[in-house]
């Protein structure tokens, strides 16, 4: 057989198999757009930071320094030291730890409240559910924060848990209603209305039908809430009604703050705050691209 | 506002702190346990508890309220020159919340996926959050500490109580807080709802008759997001109130939010039910004004009746 010269053209016979078109490797950076990388590094920095916090601390974080109070950062506090002696530093580190688990506690509390109370009050009848959202009306139109002050007076003397357990108790009406009416828009789909004809329960209807589902229209109502969970403790330590100083969190050192104003020592405001608002900042970005895009006519404009 | 005050009542009594020891203060260690007994029937607290609570409901109902155990004087006499300071700086601080938050919707709109648009956005959500604490105490530190122009606390200066400028000095920056931690919450819904709008018809007929974007938004579009604008106003109103306890923690200024995280602190109980049920009822009222404001605006609402608005 004459050999074929032709680039263009190819020998086939019988074995021979179309050599799939091999795709061109998605470009990483393209394959980034618009995700929020730069968010994502931030918050993975923290948050080993914080998993490490042994290794990267140089002092004890909860060490008085007697003879180093108020110092400036310098070689060797390296973010100085607060009103009570202690290596702002390291405590930023061990610090991180106690709000972000505090964050991640409340978040999983939110969570879970939010979705049953949601699915219950979405599949009941009309009269459970008006009765149920009647209810979620009047917790909702009691600001917050006044709620938490209640539970925080009540509870006492708190530690991280039950903070985080007071934060996520009074912090998922939002996420419930939003459960609602995504339970709502698919509780006459006939695979539900097939499962309930089976018999299946509900807690099952729940977790198998209804939540796979929806979960991918709240899972930024949900990452979101890690970062109202931080704040939340933030100020109510800072009001003095969170964590008590001694235990280390980032509410806690800020809660030292105006005795910063007074001595005029910035880096016991500054540093916890900016960690804070960095933390916040990234999950909330991280979150945001959990959002549904939203497919935009053109303007009439 | 009935079974709120029920279950604040009792949440408050089962704490574990005790009032005797805001009362007495420290004198309490001292006491002997008879001395204890009788200054706890004294104050009325050794019944069980629904009488105590059937007690201060007679009470309430007459009008008073009981003793604050902390001030060691009426809870009222406590509370009532306190709500006009709060009053002033909530209404204030929500008014120009959502006067500036239409501003920039508007701008946002008319600019729509532009640089500005994409700034305002970017800008208006870092700041949203930022803790509101941490925000107001930096603001002290800036513009009270390091460069001495406004005054760091309270309300007035002593002796000044009645000066327009001194309190509109010392509002300042309590208001800048509030202000900048709801501004963009707000601004961004009302932002997407003109976008909404700007995508509708009538919009297209407008331009045919050759009105200017300007006029188009404001004159056509904004008339018609307006009941969706009172209606997140309404809402609002306990996120707003919210924001007083931590300003005025922050600045120490004289309001209930600033009384009301002092009373949690003390466990101060019959404080803290007055102001409980002064924020209930501050947040009805304001919830009723709203649905006739929104009912004066756009009379579709009254028509279709209360279901139009608990949609």
């Amino acid at each position: 057989m004459a050999e074929v010269k032709d680039p263009r053209f190819q020998v086939v016979g019988i074995n021979w198999k179309a050599r799939p078109q091999t795709a061109a490797k998605p470009v990483p950076k393209r394959r980034l757009a618009g995700k929020p990388v730069f968010a994502f590094v931030l918050l993975l920095a923290i948050v080993l930071g914080c998993l490490f916090a042994g290794q990267l601390a140089n002092h004890d974080p909860s060490g008085y320094y007697l003879q180093n109070l108020n110092e400036a950062p310098d070689s060797s506090f390296y973010f100085g030291t607060d009103s009570l002696g202690r290596d702002i530093y390291s405590m930023i580190w061990y610090g991180g730890r106690v709000s972000l688990s505090i964050g991640l506690m409340s978040m999983v509390i939110i969570t879970a409240l939010g979705i049953t109370y949601g699915c219950i009050s979405g599949l009941a009848n009309t009269g459970v559910d008006a009765v149920m959202m009647r209810i979620m009306e009047m917790a909702n139109s009691i600001p917050t924060l006044l709620l938490l002050l209640l539970l925080m007076s009540v509870i006492g003397k708190a530690n991280a848990v039950t903070l985080a357990a007071a934060i996520g108790v009074t912090g998922w009406f939002a996420l419930a209603r939003l459960v609602r009416s995504e339970v709502r828009q698919i509780r006459n789909s006939e695979y539900v209305l097939a499962a309930r004809c089976m018999g299946v329960g509900f807690g099952r209807i729940m977790t198998r039908h209804l939540i796979p589902n929806f979960v991918s229209s709240i899972l930024f109502v949900i990452i979101a809430s890690i970062s109202s969970s931080i704040s939340m403790e933030s100020t109510l330590s800072f009001l003095g009604l969170g964590l008590p100083v001694d235990v280390i969190s980032w509410g806690s050192m800020l809660s030292l703050a105006n005795r910063a104003l007074l001595l005029n020592t910035w880096w016991v405001i500054i540093i916890p705050g900016v960690f804070l608002l960095v933390t916040l900042n990234a999950i909330t970005s991280i979150g945001n691209a959990f959002r549904k895009g939203n497919t935009k006519k053109p303007s009439n404009l | 506002m009935l079974i709120l005050s029920v279950v604040v009542f009792y949440f408050a009594r089962w704490a574990p702190g005790d009032p005797l020891q805001s009362f007495y203060g420290d004198a309490v260690e001292s006491m002997s346990s008879e001395e204890l007994a009788a200054a706890r029937s004294r104050l009325g607290l050794d019944a069980p508890i629904h009488v105590q609570y059937v007690r201060w409901l007679q009470g309430a109902l007459h009008g008073e309220f009981g003793l604050s155990l902390k001030y060691k004087m009426p809870a009222m006499r406590v509370v009532s020159p306190l709500v006009g300071n709060t009053l002033l700086l909530g209404t204030t601080a929500y008014l120009l919340v959502f006067l500036l938050a239409t501003f920039l919707a508007v701008a946002c709109a008319l600019h729509e996926d532009t640089w500005l648009d994409r700034l305002i956005c970017k800008i208006g959500t870092a700041v949203y959050y930022l803790p509101p604490f941490w925000l107001g105490v930096v603001l002290v530190l800036v513009f009270s500490i390091q460069l001495k122009w406004l005054p760091s606390s309270g309300a007035y200066d002593v002796g000044k109580a009645g000066d327009v400028f001194n309190r509109l000095r010392h509002m300042i920056l309590p208001l800048t807080v509030m202000i900048l931690s709801h501004l963009w919450y707000y601004g961004y819904m009302i932002r997407n709802k003109l976008l909404d709008e700007l995508r509708q018809d009538y919009v297209l007929l407008a331009k045919e008759k050759g009105l200017t974007k300007r006029q188009i938004v404001w004159k056509h579009c904004l008339r018609n997001v307006a009941p969706a604008i009172v209606n997140i106003m309404a809402i609002s109103i306990p996120h707003v109130l919210s924001g007083t306890y931590i300003a005025e923690s922050v600045f120490n200024y004289p309001g209930i939010g600033a009384l009301s995280v002092a009373s949690a602190k003390y466990h101060d109980y019959n404080l803290l039910m007055i102001l409980v049920l002064i924020t209930g009822a501050l947040v009805i009222l304001s919830s009723i004004l709203a649905q006739t404001v929104s009912e004066i605006i756009d009379p579709r609402i009254k028509e279709t009746g209360v279901s139009a608005w608990q949609r």
